[in-house]
């Protein structure tokens, strides 16, 4: 199918395309990469009137290191980008393990970081781990700024803090501390499919090799990414082990996860699929903070 | 030209109460609306077979009623694509719904809904439209009762296989118009353009005479185009408006409005003695047609002519076997089952197979052991032969040629069979504790066209240059008939393949041939072909002797002394004719004549070609994730004409075959409604996703046939999907009985295997 009809915006700087959003109102929707929102369009599933298209502001693109070691990227970042970044396989090797999983390379070299955030697609894999990863994310407006944690930055499925006159500007992940070891587990049906379901696990051990921080999200099995509070609560200060990692994914299969039956797997499986991946998941988070990450 | 579209059922069952078309037609652009009122009312059957149609006639081009969620209400067309679809939004439709079936084990229940009320319902054989069964089949072999109780042990159990989808890449597609002496012509991406002629003429009211029936280069087919699925539309239209009509499927419409393979549950219960000697075998398939019975009966028969007829026993059965094939094929209000390359086997094989691999382990015994102690061997009797023939008269076929052992030795040793099978080392030999090898095989055997039935035709016609045309009925769908039938003319003629123009399929210039399929062409049309070629070699040295003998510079010739070779006819004494000279001299010097030959084919046997699959898999035991990591696949097929593509028929039928093992499966709602609509949801092995593949010949030379061929174009459908799943008991233990080995299914079976 094609899209409906719709009025077509190419600003070329961050002012303008403010500018547009604000008089467009709820008319107007943010055209990124246009992986997720062009295919919604053209099934009709997504009708907005207008489009601001950000592909000519060269200035949203970028991959900056923070002085604290983290790095800052800007929206429009393509994800091949940052696949491929030699600083960010420095400080974020999680980051080009994930790029992997999403989609294809023609997809990633079009799609870009700050859009799939913003997309909030509950199968999407940057939207969990901005989650996972604690990011910042620096919100625009013609009339000011504000930054919002990426935990507070999702509501819901495809739902997401940013009002009608606001964009995406910029995404900041703060650095790792040293001993964190991170993981990213998908199973699909296909390789570039949906996530059946899929586990992020990002662990920081102290000196003495007990767990001193642990992140562990779930994707694909609720409305949202899941940050599980229970993980947390077994793991930090504990020595890891089997046992207490097989805890942790009991704990968050009876009481974190909700995941639905739909053509990609029943609800049994995913709860199946949870329960060893956020096993391999720890296990491997932990063996890579004892290498020091 | 107009673009014809179909308004399609939104319900699974519903007689049309009233439709309004008045406010589609005043659309400007619009050419012809069309409904069941505007048609003649005559019932006839969709599936491309010969005359007389091995079924019930139960279907008409458009109908008062719906028996299925993407069944035809109304035709248009317009000038273009976009007026034609808003025009199908415009028709309005009231719906009296009716109850549905959509699990198959209701549809004979008593009080179910009767899908085929219609008086003009044409009963075929056992066929009962009021217990909704579209056919039956009962086959008796020898004596079952007697053959269980001479048994040690008797194993039962109960498979299940889905509904698939062809899934070829150029969709359907008709065009039709009114040629300058006021005939019809259809040009239609078909495999079978003279079925398409003969069935459509009562349809449409014209003599057959006044139908031409076109088949261009066409993009693929699988059994969904041995179908006369869409040409009745385009002709409809073109009738109603006097103009050129253009109807193409969308992807959509193949998967709601198309066919595909039937889905089956299958009973089976098999007597052994401890020594591994099978006493008896029993299948019962309940079948699911969908809405209509195209093929329902020749299919589900294939099923059990195919995978029961494999294995006859040891010793004494061998020449007294106890078989018995029951078989329900009934209607629900799904989508129409129908030809999908494999035609029946492939359900069938799926259950023996499973059921071998777990009799084999009742026993102690070698899978493969076990398999080559009971399965056919050369000279026996096919057992079918004698008992069924898709009601016609049984006439006894005995098996010339089989190459089963050789396939298994060749398998093996390309898979590294005895290095792995049982070797708790390399299941183990991976990276990760939860992750398991695993290998496991199924044999297999087909048939090469329908004995007594299948009949095609080839002309050839020798010109000036001595290049030669080649007119066939053959249907190349992408298939490469084309060329392999003029390798064969070449060969007899004795000239380059670049010297033929080859022309298929067209109903007004080329002879008969009843179609691609049944695994026929290479065979049927190739001996025809080659008769053919026979006949004009003949001519070609009569011509040759007599301008030797004119030319009074050596010893006389005589014709059958004359040798063909490298476009010349050759004389003993090294003398030599050109064949642009006999050319020439043929139709222009002396005594003229057009050499040209005619020849059809019809085979009294039907050699099946038998095949060793091999498939070699890596699975999570946590997860149910399998993964294939090599198929090998070991075919006898007699002699291979031409190995470049009868290996591409292996390779591309492994690669359907490895979907219908671990992915692909037609789901419905529980109103009925196809949930699968695309190659996304629906998904096919991409390139990059293929395990390794290997295809190994082992040529046999089958007697029948001119140049020793049997078939090879279906038989790799077979034995992919159990050979998968026997790899998956291998590496885990875990027994499936329903395909295809989702991640989902064999958790599930791990689970059950924990459990005992």
């Amino acid at each position: 199918m094609k899209p409906i009809q719709f009025d077509y915006y190419a600003p070329t700087s961050v002012d303008e395309g403010l500018d547009k959003l604000t008089e467009l109102g709820y008319d107007g929707k943010v055209l990124a990469g246009g992986q997720s929102l062009i295919a919604a369009m053209n099934f009709r599933m997504a009708r907005p009137a207008a489009l601001v298209d950000l592909n000519r502001i060269p200035e949203l693109a970028y991959i900056k290191p923070t002085d604290d070691g983290g790095l800052a990227i800007g929206t429009m970042t393509r994800v091949r980008r940052v696949e491929q970044d030699a600083e960010v396989a420095k400080r974020f090797p999680l980051l080009r393990e994930v790029a992997q999983f999403i989609g294809h390379a023609q997809v990633r070299t079009r799609g870009t970081f700050g859009g799939a955030i913003a997309h909030a697609d509950p199968a999407g894999q940057l939207p969990a781990i901005s989650m996972a990863m604690n990011a910042n994310l620096l919100v625009c407006s013609k009339t000011g700024e504000r930054w919002v944690n990426a935990t507070d930055f999702i509501f819901g499925p495809f739902m997401t803090v940013l009002e009608p006159q606001e964009m995406l500007a910029e995404v900041v992940l703060p650095p790792n501390p040293p001993r964190t070891g991170s993981v990213y587990k998908q199973v699909s049906r296909q390789k570039g499919g949906y996530a059946q379901a899929a586990v992020i696990a990002i662990m920081t051990l102290d000196e003495a090799g007990a767990c001193q921080n642990v992140r562990l999200v779930m994707m694909s099995v609720g409305e949202t990414p899941i940050v599980s509070e229970k993980a947390v609560e077994i793991l930090v200060g504990q020595k890891p082990s089997e046992q207490a990692f097989k805890a942790v994914a009991e704990a968050v299969v009876t009481g974190e996860i909700d995941p639905a039956t739909d053509l990609h797997a029943t609800a049994d499986y995913r709860r199946q699929l949870v329960r060893v991946l956020v096993v391999r998941a720890l296990t491997e988070a932990c063996e890579r903070a004892s290498k020091g990450g | 030209m107009l673009i014809a579209k179909v308004l399609h059922s939104p319900v699974a069952h519903a007689r049309i109460k009233n439709i309004d078309v008045s406010k589609a037609k005043s659309l400007p652009g619009v050419a012809a609306v069309l409904t069941y009122k505007d048609l003649p009312r005559v019932v006839y059957a969709t599936a491309g077979q010969s005359d007389p149609m091995p079924g019930p006639l139960d279907t008409f081009s458009l109908d008062n009623k719906v028996r299925f969620v993407g069944d035809r209400v109304a035709f248009v067309a317009a000038e273009t694509e976009e007026i034609a679809n808003q025009a199908l939004k415009l028709i309005n439709v009231e719906y009296e719904e009716l109850p549905f079936i959509i699990d198959p084990r209701s549809s004979m229940s008593d009080g179910a809904v009767k899908i085929h009320d219609e008086p003009e319902y044409v009963v075929h054989d056992l066929s009962d439209p009021n217990k909704n069964v579209a056919a039956a089949i009962r086959i008796d072999i020898g004596d079952l009762d007697n053959g269980f109780s001479e048994a040690d042990q008797i194993i039962e159990a109960e498979y299940k296989v889905p509904k698939v989808h062809q899934a070829h890449i150029e969709p359907h597609v008709s065009i039709s118009y009114w040629d300058e002496n006021d005939r019809l012509v259809i040009r239609t991406s078909t495999q079978v353009p003279f079925h398409v002629r003969r069935i459509l003429a009562p349809v449409l009211g014209l003599p057959m005479k006044r139908i031409r029936v076109i088949k261009p280069r066409i993009g693929g087919g699988f059994g969904s185009k041995q179908e006369v699925l869409i040409e009745d539309v385009v002709a409809h239209l073109t009738i109603a408006t006097k103009r050129p009509v253009r109807y193409e499927y969308t992807r959509e419409e193949e998967f709601i409005a198309a066919r595909s393979r039937h889905p089956m549950i299958i009973k089976l219960k098999t007597g052994v003695k401890n020594d591994g000697t099978i006493t008896a075998n029993e299948m019962y398939a309940l079948s699911d047609t969908g809405a209509y019975g195209c093929h329902a009966l020749t299919v589900t028969g294939n099923t059990g002519h195919k995978a029961m007829a494999l294995y006859t026993g040891d010793g004494k059965y061998r020449k007294a076997p106890n078989i018995r094939f029951y078989a329900d094929i009934v209607y629900t209000n799904t989508p129409p089952s129908g030809a999908y390359r494999g035609y029946g086997a492939p359900q069938g094989f799926w259950a023996v197979e499973r059921h071998m691999e777990t009799i084999a382990a009742k026993l102690g015994m070698d899978p493969i052991q076990f398999r080559l102690k009971n399965c056919l061997r050369a000279g026996e009797i096919h057992p079918f032969s004698i008992a069924w023939s898709e009601g016609r008269e049984p006439k006894p076929e005995y098996i010339q040629t089989i190459g089963i052992e050789q396939c298994v030795h060749q398998g093996k040793s390309a898979i590294g069979w005895d290095q792995k099978y049982g070797k708790q080392e390399w299941r183990d030999s991976t990276d990760k504790p939860y992750l398991k090898r695993g290998i496991g095989m199924a044999l297999m055997m087909h048939g090469t066209a329908i004995a007594y039935l299948d009949m095609g035709g080839a002309s050839i016609k020798m010109n000036e240059d001595g290049s030669f045309n080649l007119l066939v009925g053959a249907t190349d769908l992408g298939t490469g008939s084309d060329t392999v039938l003029t390798q064969m003319a070449a060969e007899v003629l004795g000239v380059p393949v670049d010297d033929f123009i080859v022309y298929s399929s067209d109903t007004d210039f080329t002879p008969f041939d009843k179609g691609a399929y049944a695994s026929s062409t290479t065979y049927i049309s190739g001996a025809a072909t080659t008769h053919a070629a026979a006949k004009v070699a003949e001519r070609i040295r009569v011509r040759a002797a007599m301008i030797l003998n004119d030319r009074t510079d050596g010893a006389p010739v005589k014709p059958d002394e004359i040798i063909l070779k490298d476009r010349r006819a050759h004389a003993s004494d090294g003398r030599a004719v050109t064949y642009s000279e006999i050319g020439h001299h043929s139709l222009h010097h002396k005594d003229q004549e057009q050499i040209m030959a005619v020849a059809s084919y019809v085979s009294p046997v039907s050699p099946p070609p038998f095949a060793a699959q091999f498939a070699e898999i890596v699975m999570d035991i946590e997860t149910g994730q399998v993964k294939v990591e090599k198929l090998v696949m070991a075919v006898d097929a007699g002699r291979i004409v031409n190995p470049v593509t009868a290996s591409g028929q292996i390779e591309g039928g492994m690669t359907q075959a490895l979907g219908y093992a671990v992915c692909e499966e037609m789901t419905y709602d529980d109103k009925g409604a196809p949930v699968e609509r695309d190659l996304v949801d629906y998904h096919i092995f991409r390139a990059d996703e293929m395990p390794e593949l290997e295809t190994i010949f082992v040529e046999t030379f089958e007697s029948s046939h001119p140049f020793g061929v049997k078939a090879v174009a279906e038989i790799p459908l077979d034995g992919v999907a159990p050979a998968v799943a026997n790899a998956i008991y291998n590496a885990s233990g875990a027994m499936l009985y329903e395909n295809p080995a989702t991640p989902d299914r064999v958790w599930k079976a791990l689970q059950k295997q924990k459990i005992n």
